[in-house]
């Protein structure tokens, strides 16, 4: 026990969720016959649930701060029509089209952020608001028709990194480039870190831990690389994931190491201590609603990609989905709590059980009451831990 | 505590064994034999594909005894049309002997995307799509293109991909002239001489058959619109002005209501073309609140209650649209495919926006009170609505 | 056998775990009487009404409770009032969002055969709101109302259930002035009706005004009583028994090294934003010197945490105008940000409540008011994160396992020392402690007050606010007092006592 939090940390509550995970993997796998654990499977998995996990990202602060955003989906839907209108009736191109789909998505913050900011009203009246303004919105400016978007749009949704390089490595080159980097880039942090270690307290850490560290990393994301790279040739890892893990990584950086970040969870854990320590309250309430409708702009346009039509129903019900991983991912209702990774982690979660369940051929409604279930669980054991920790 | 964490760790391990020891993908091992055709798939895709081998090698997957994966995609199952889709696929996929994978989407696209995607990676050689929305599959039927399975539209076009082998529908441009059709049958046959007072409606513009059953109608209406025989008092005759958003019936009955109210004081409404059933009855509803004489009003999909009305005489006609034939349809297809026959003959074609899809369309059946015995004699459900 | 007297409690003891609550308080009030019980925060008044009233019931103290004439064993408020007893809290406990009548009737509705009989009530209503002076319809809903009518509408509910016996706690504390002389008006009205009144106050003026007999209670014992006579009170008296103890605590040796002024508010008024026209700091004027500590004095609600939040950044009240000088320059302080940056600091008197995020970790609070200090390349550097939590656990003597630990796991010492390192990370020229050493123990108290030396010493200019005037005297070099948001005085420790301080604490000067 002792090795394993030299290994892993302290805290080991926090892998719960990411050892039901991968449980779900293997108990998926087998139960399907071999068919969770393959390349194409992980493939449609990524750009299947990149739009919800996008959403998530928002959604994890917007909770944080003790808010929440019910018109994340219409939003979505809505920027990404306005895409769709912008490039088929006014012929511009589909950068332009996108750029107008981020604006829209600005703007929509912007909107919300005022009035939770500004005047005070609650995020859960305000966006209850906008949700039923932004789905009308859609259906207003599309007659309830969907509109097929320009072909380059779809590489967002449902493309594959380019394939080059000699064929002997048996993958997709691009992705082998991406992991090998991500693995260089793991391991130069470590090592770093550890070169660091006794800088304040003197003590200097044992290294094996950071050496397992290193090897365990390397495995998965070795692993990861090569299911993604080994499949059909002309495709690797999604771009929609491409741009997902950009995404987490800034976000990652934004709640972890930037003052923005520090005071969305100072505002969420104790909003007036967070204002006697000199916290822009409005100011935080304010860019968090910002992000969140720019974030459901760019899972528009990912949703938009991979379906090539904007559609009057798209991003219905989409803010559940992002709530419930968020909520799976550990964050407290009260606010102050939740990460960028648990959150990802709750939302492959609910991503896996839907994609097994579909691969069982398990229909839409009894999936539907299994997610149920698994949010319950999940967050009942997560109030159970803190209750015993006392 | 202890134990839990040992266990969680036992766990890591057996997913860091199981992974490398290779149940995942891989270029070399092609472990799925839906990849294996990939490449071919494209190359050949104006020929018969092979789906020979395809189709054995997954039936070694399955038990079947035929062999072939057939896979359903529906977009829900709150209508009954959907409902009975779904028990025929299953009774006559089966009977046939293919293992048959049907799921319903429930209304959501996202939904419909994975589903599908997840009938390829089951080894799916055909996906048969009732899409929740024709548009939006497009990137996920080019997926199925490229693993070699072969795709069916079902009832509604699939737009906007080059992933679609062919449609399976009941012609909408038909329909909608049958649909005219009975409705001067019955103005001649109630409401004497020319000419005859209607108006117009379409459906929910985001169906793209709503369109085309309002086209086959006017090639029908409006020579006799023109020649004055019919006079559409609002001179509402676009599509756009007819239409009825999501088919609606409310919005129907009270875009009835302002046209009786504004423009029927004093004259008499002798026939309506009505795109559905449930807009028919929302718009005799508004004619018996007007104090309106009931008109000929038009319909489409048999519904039980508009039987009822028909065999009653409330509402002229309906149009039936069997769910057994075109499933029937659609099954005879899906043999030929597996036989290795490829796609039967056929000379319609329809853009979908990208490609000329195939179509393979049922007539429909216009059903008036003189003929809905016979239509409806192999029915027994909707027989019974016939005695009252 | 009672000998004219409404109320006996004799000899009532009660503790709470540890404390000794109260020990042996008698209390004897005459029929249709005044009767005031003073003391200083904490001394005990509010436990003792609360054993009165059954909010701690029968049983759970010693002692014994005798109400015309008979012994009395309440098990709850139900029943004490059922007896006549009603007590009005400081804080008002009616529905904001209900009517005058669907409060008084609140849990005592008039119904008949199971419906609300409204007719009755409404009537009922007028005739006591008539009775205690107000003249409103009965349908206003009670969040329209000021809160000198709301007070007199709990007065009409406590009528509306036969009251004999009125407790009033602080009544006129969050009352503005012509409301609070109303109020009087209206407890000396019932007296003539025959309803006998308590009212803890520790406004002597009032209690001059109108009581007959003040009852003075001092941590926990009955110290004194007195007559009141023709609205005469020895406050010296009075005064000295609330106050009357030695300096039991032990304060640091310390000589202060007093340099120029730093701090400089002049005519600082700031009115409550939720009573119009009360002031909750009028005129105020004050400095600080560097290295100086400077003691506020004054009683709860008298306006000092108030005067400090309205300093540090406006977080309270209207602001109505006046001036800090900070170096002798004048600054604009229009938020928190504002305050930070011309170097203030303010540890909060409610840490929880205000001081900390109790989510968070030690390292991450301690870092969390001056962020930018730690960044390298625009991102926060949780190595001189750790560097700088590690630097103020060491020097403040924090005990905790690690910096990583939450806030949460420590003691109140500990967390005030983590409240405090957060504040010296800003590096502040003022530190404003309020209260710094509430629900700390005797230890731990101890080493704050040597930090509070250091850094004075460090040439810092400190004001220190508590309610322990041993406190204030052991510490401060210099005191001002405050008493309805008024400063009333202000003189170097080295002449002050308890009994001039509580004199100018409890009366305008």
């Amino acid at each position: 026990m002792k090795y394993i939090k030299k290994v892993l940390g302290e805290d080991l509550r926090q892998y719960t969720m990411v050892v039901a995970l991968v449980a779900l993997i293997i108990v998926f796998n087998i139960a399907s016959g071999e068919k969770m654990v393959t390349s194409s499977n992980f493939q449609n998995l990524i750009s299947g649930n990149a739009y919800v996990l996008v959403l998530a990202l928002g959604m994890l602060m917007v909770i944080v701060i003790g808010q929440i955003d019910l018109s994340v989906g219409s939003v979505a839907g809505f920027a990404s029509m306005v895409m769709a209108i912008t490039a088929r009736q006014f012929n511009l191109p589909w950068y332009i089209a996108i750029l107008v789909a981020l604006a829209i998505g600005m703007l929509a913050g912007a909107w919300q952020g005022f009035f939770l900011s500004r005047l005070g009203i609650p995020g859960f009246i305000t966006t209850l608001g906008g949700m039923m303004i932004f789905r009308g919105g859609v259906i207003w400016i599309s007659n309830s028709i969907s509109v097929p978007v320009p072909s380059e749009l779809k590489w967002f949704g449902a493309g594959y990194l380019p394939e080059w390089g000699p064929a002997f490595t048996g993958m997709n080159n691009s992705t082998l480039l991406l992991g090998v980097l991500a693995i260089a880039v793991y391991i130069i942090i470590q090592l770093k870190k550890y070169a660091r270690s006794g800088d304040i307290t003197g003590e200097k850490e044992e290294f094996w831990p950071v050496a397992v560290r290193i090897v365990l990393v390397t495995v998965v994301i070795g692993y990861m690389t090569w299911i993604f790279g080994s499949g059909r040739p002309g495709t690797s890892f999604p771009i929609p994931g491409l741009i997902l893990v950009i995404l987490i990584i800034l976000y990652h950086l934004i709640t972890e190491r930037t003052s923005f970040g520090r005071h969305v969870y100072a505002v969420g854990g104790n909003k007036s201590a967070a204002e006697l320590s000199g916290v822009n309250v409005k100011r935080t309430y304010f860019l968090t609603m910002l992000n969140m409708s720019i974030l459901a702009a760019v899972a528009g346009i990912l949703f938009v990609g991979r379906s090539t039509a904007a559609g009057p129903a798209d991003g219905t019900s989409w803010e559940m989905d992002a709530i419930a991983s968020v909520f799976i991912g550990g964050a407290a209702v009260s606010g102050g709590v939740g990460t960028v990774i648990a959150t990802m982690v709750g939302g492959l979660v609910m991503a896996v059980l839907n994609n097994g369940l579909m691969l069982m051929g398990v229909g839409a409604d009894k999936t539907q009451v299994i997610k149920g279930f698994v949010l319950l669980a999940a967050v009942a054991f997560d109030v159970y831990n803190k209750k015993n920790r006392r | 505590m202890k134990a839990k964490k040992i266990v969680s760790m036992l766990m890591t391990v057996a997913v860091a064994v199981s992974v490398l020891t290779g149940c995942g993908g891989g270029r070399t091992a092609e472990p799925t034999s839906v990849a294996d055709t990939a490449k071919t798939a494209e190359t050949e895709k104006t020929d018969s594909k092979p789906t020979g081998n395809s189709s054995e090698s997954n039936a070694s997957e399955g038990n079947s005894s035929k062999g072939g994966v057939v896979g359903v995609a529906l977009p829900w199952l709150g209508t009954q049309n959907w409902a009975e889709a779904e028990v025929m696929f299953k009774e006559q996929l089966e009977a046939a002997g293919y293992e048959t994978i049907i799921q319903a989407a429930d209304q959501k696209v996202p939904q419909q995307q994975q589903q599908i995607e997840s009938m390829i990676e089951n080894g799916a050689n055909v996906i048969v799509v009732g899409p929740v929305d024709g548009t939006q599959l497009g990137s996920v039927l080019e997926k199925a293109k490229d693993a070699g399975v072969y795709v069916i539209g079902y009832d509604r076009l699939l737009e906007n991909t080059t992933g679609v082998d062919g449609i399976v529908q009941f012609g909408s441009v038909k329909t909608g002239e049958l649909q005219a059709q009975a409705l001067l049958q019955g103005l001649e046959e109630l409401k004497g001489e020319a000419p005859y007072n209607i108006e117009l409606f379409g459906g929910g513009p985001a169906d793209p058959n709503a369109p085309n059953f309002f086209k086959g109608a006017m090639t029908v209406l409006q020579p006799l619109i023109d020649d004055g025989t019919l006079v559409v008092v609002s001179g509402q005759t676009e599509f756009t002005q007819c239409a009825t958003a999501d088919w609606d019936n409310s919005k129907a009955q009270s875009r009835m209501d302002a046209i009786l109210a504004g423009n029927y004081s004093d004259i008499e409404i002798d026939g309506v073309l009505s795109p559905n059933d449930g807009i028919a009855r929302a718009i005799i509803t508004s004619c018996e609140n007007a104090g309106q004489p009931i008109p000929v009003v038009s319909g489409l999909d048999a519904e039980n209650e508009s039987v009822k009305w028909v065999w009653s005489g409330k509402q002229y006609s309906t149009v039936a649209k069997p769910t057994n034939a075109l499933v029937a349809k659609t099954v005879s297809i899906i043999d030929s495919l597996l036989a290795g026959n490829g796609m039967p003959e056929t000379d319609v074609t329809a853009n979908n926006g990208v490609i000329d899809v195939p179509v393979y369309e049922l007539p429909p059946v216009v059903v008036t009170k003189d003929n809905a015995k016979e239509v409806f004699a192999d029915d027994p459900d909707r027989m019974a609505l016939l005695t009252e | 056998m009672s000998d004219g007297y409404i109320l006996q409690m004799k000899n009532i003891t009660k503790t709470f775990p540890g404390v000794k609550a109260l020990s042996n308080v008698t209390l004897e009030v005459s029929k249709a009487s005044i009767h005031a019980i003073c003391g200083e925060n904490g001394a005990g008044k509010s436990t003792l009404m609360k054993v009165l009233s059954g909010v701690y019931p029968h049983g759970s103290y010693d002692g014994h409770i005798i109400f015309e004439g008979k012994e009395m064993a309440f098990k709850n408020i139900k029943e004490s009032e059922r007896a006549g007893i009603v007590i009005i809290h400081q804080e008002l406990t009616m529905i904001p969002e209900l009517s005058v009548t669907e409060n008084i009737f609140m849990g005592n509705e008039i119904v008949e055969r199971g419906l609300i009989n409204w007719d009755q009530e409404r009537k009922k209503t007028r005739e006591l709101l008539e009775a205690v002076g107000l003249h409103i319809n009965p349908n206003t809903i009670i969040k329209n109302l000021g809160v000198g009518q709301q007070q007199l509408v709990e007065i009409a509910k406590a009528l509306s259930k036969n009251v004999k016996l009125l407790i009033l706690d602080e009544p006129t504390s969050s009352l503005n002035e012509s409301d609070s002389e109303n109020l009087l008006k209206l407890m000396l009205g019932l007296k003539k009706q025959g309803i006998t009144s308590i009212m803890i106050s520790h406004k002597l003026n009032e209690i001059a005004a109108v009581s007959d007999y003040v009852t003075v209670i001092r941590d926990g014992q009955t110290v004194d009583g007195y007559a009141v006579e023709a609205g005469k009170v020895d406050e010296n008296k009075i005064i000295k028994a609330m106050v009357g103890r030695e300096i039991e605590n032990r304060y640091p040796e310390h000589t202060p090294k007093i340099g120029d002024v730093v701090l400089e508010v002049s005519d600082w008024n700031v009115e409550d934003a939720k009573v119009p026209g009360k002031m909750l700091c009028k005129n105020s004027r004050f400095n600080v010197r560097a290295g100086e500590i400077v003691g506020f004095a004054g009683l709860m609600g008298a306006g000092r945490t108030e005067l400090m939040r309205s300093l540090f950044g406006k977080t309270i009240g209207i602001f109505k105008g006046g001036t800090i000088r900070i170096h002798g320059r004048e600054v604009k302080i229009d938020s928190v940000q504002d305050a930070i940056k011309n170097k203030l600091a303010y540890v909060p008197e409610d840490r929880k409540v205000l001081g900390l995020n109790l989510l968070d970790s030690i390292k991450k609070t301690t870092v969390s008011a001056n962020l930018d200090k730690i960044k390298t390349r625009g991102l926060l550097d949780f190595d001189k994160e750790r560097a700088a939590a590690e630097k103020y656990r060491v020097s403040l003597r924090t005990k905790c396992s690690n910096v990583g630990v939450g806030v949460n796991t420590l003691s109140g010492g500990n967390q005030q020392k983590v409240v405090l390192s957060k504040w010296m990370f800003t590096e502040p020229d003022i530190l404003i402690l309020d209260e710094p050493t509430r629900g700390i123990d005797v230890g731990a108290k101890y080493e704050i007050y040597k930090l509070i030396h250091e850094l004075a010493d460090q040439g810092k200019a400190i004001i220190l606010v508590s309610s322990e005037l041993p406190e204030l005297l052991g510490m401060a070099d210099r005191i001002y007092t405050i008493f309805e948001g008024q400063i009333t005085g202000e003189l170097p420790a080295k002449d002050a006592n308890q009994e001039v301080l509580m004199k100018k604490m409890t009366i305008t000067a």
